[in-house]
């Protein structure tokens, strides 16, 4: 009975504090630890590819005239990482910050905005001005084309087709 | 939780299951570490157990209280170290063996009292062995790939999987649905069963006992926070809100 007690008051005074004096000495994540996610807005095209990986649907994308916004509501992000992992051009990192504490959901939020361009034919805004310019420099390398189809890539896949469609009806009357 | 956090990059939300597999693998630099705190946690409950083990004033308090009989454990269905602790050696690691547990059986540690002290030393033995099985599976562990390529998942298809979690066998169900995403999931977490056999662990206890009581299943209340009432003579179901719960706790 009484070594019991003995073993048990030993055990403590081994140990005698477990905890961190946590804020006044900073402790660092483990390596490859998912925080915060932080976005790179030179590197963003507007392919909306994170919008679509998000498990809980917390990327909302609107297209509202020449500007396509980027809602990110972190607020609710579990630090997954799915976003980050299927960008195509590496915008999305998970930093190592931690220490999200807020009174106000809405701070961590992010908004991003990138101008659209306007199809050549009807006006409307169909994809960003980024992805047209990384295809116009891209698809050149990639796949041999007449420089003239590039215009293909300033109208919208409406008209292109429209475009289409009359060309070879006048082909074949 | 620095373990899981190193494994996985996150304390609490792992995000480590996909549909095909795991998204990380375990590092040459990470398996020295998993066995430093592994084994630091080994030795840390020897001498727990070993100090407990002939602490009279804890048997006073724990044995022969809320005791669970054997025969009410399977009348109840309990799972977990709730039913092992009543004697019912059942576990789905061992019973339906799935994942890697084939190759690294555990053994299912029962004890036949079914008092709150019984379910504490189903819980330490277990612990026991859960370290025995994660140092057998890193021994055996082969490289190779961690994730098989998924491409579409065909929607209004269903899923149901069981796992022994540490509370007992924990079943999920999912119906997919378009857009690679799931339509509905249902989860039956094992303090669902486990607790409807608190009140038979109750009756003829003193108030003073209910909390050990109840903490000695490991209830997880997050995962029951709803109540129905069936009313077997009305033939009627009754779902009770969180605000009607309330006010009826605050009644006397």
């Amino acid at each position: 009975m009484l070594g019991s007690k003995l073993k048990e008051a030993l055990i403590c005074f081994k140990n005698l504090r477990v905890t961190l004096p946590y804020p006044a000495q900073s402790a660092p994540p483990a390596e490859g630890f998912r925080g915060r996610l932080e976005i790179d807005i030179d590197k963003c095209i507007g392919c909306g590819a994170c919008a679509i990986a998000c498990p809980p649907r917390l990327i909302n994308i609107v297209d509202l005239d020449t500007k396509r916004t980027f809602e990110f509501a972190l607020g609710k992000c579990t630090y997954c990482a799915r976003c980050a992992e299927i960008c195509p051009e590496q915008a999305i990192t998970m930093s190592r910050e931690f220490e999200l504490a807020t009174e106000n959901k809405s701070d961590l939020n992010i908004t991003m905005e990138l101008t659209m361009v306007k199809c050549q034919e009807c006006g409307t805004a169909f994809t960003t001005q980024r992805i047209r310019d990384k295809l116009m420099a891209v698809l050149p390398e990639k796949i041999e084309i007449e420089p003239a189809a590039l215009d293909w890539l300033k109208l919208c896949p409406d008209c292109r087709r429209l475009q289409e469609v009359h060309k070879l009806t006048e082909a074949g009357t | 939780m620095w373990l899981c956090e190193l494994i996985t990059g996150n304390r609490k939300t792992y995000g480590m299951n996909l549909i095909g597999g795991v998204r990380r693998d375990i590092t040459a630099e990470q398996y020295p570490k998993i066995l430093e705190v592994v084994g630091k946690i080994e030795a840390q409950l020897k001498e727990l157990v070993n100090a407990i083990a002939g602490d009279t004033t804890l048997h006073l308090r724990l044995k022969n209280v809320g005791v669970l009989p054997r025969e009410a454990a399977r009348q109840l269905c309990p799972v977990g170290p709730t039913a092992r602790g009543s004697g019912v050696a059942i576990d789905s690691r061992v019973n339906h063996p799935y994942a890697a547990y084939p190759e690294t059986p555990p053994k299912v540690i029962t004890k036949p009292e079914g008092d709150v002290w019984a379910r504490t030393l189903v819980r330490l033995e277990e612990t026991f062995e859960s370290i025995r099985v994660v140092k057998q599976a890193l021994e055996q562990m082969l490289p190779g790939e961690i994730m098989a390529e998924v491409k579409e998942i065909p929607p209004w298809q269903e899923g149901i999987s069981y796992v022994e979690a540490p509370r007992g066998e924990a079943i999920h169900y999912v119906l997919t649905g378009p857009d690679n995403r799931p339509y509905r999931w249902r989860v039956r977490a094992p303090t669902y069963t486990n607790l409807q056999s608190i009140p038979t662990m109750l009756k003829g206890n003193f108030i003073a006992d209910a909390p050990i009581i109840i903490g000695s299943i490991d209830p997880c209340f997050s995962c029951t926070e709803r109540l129905e009432v069936v009313d077997t003579k009305a033939k009627k179901i009754r779902v009770y809100s969180q605000n009607e719960l309330r006010e009826m706790s605050k009644k006397r």
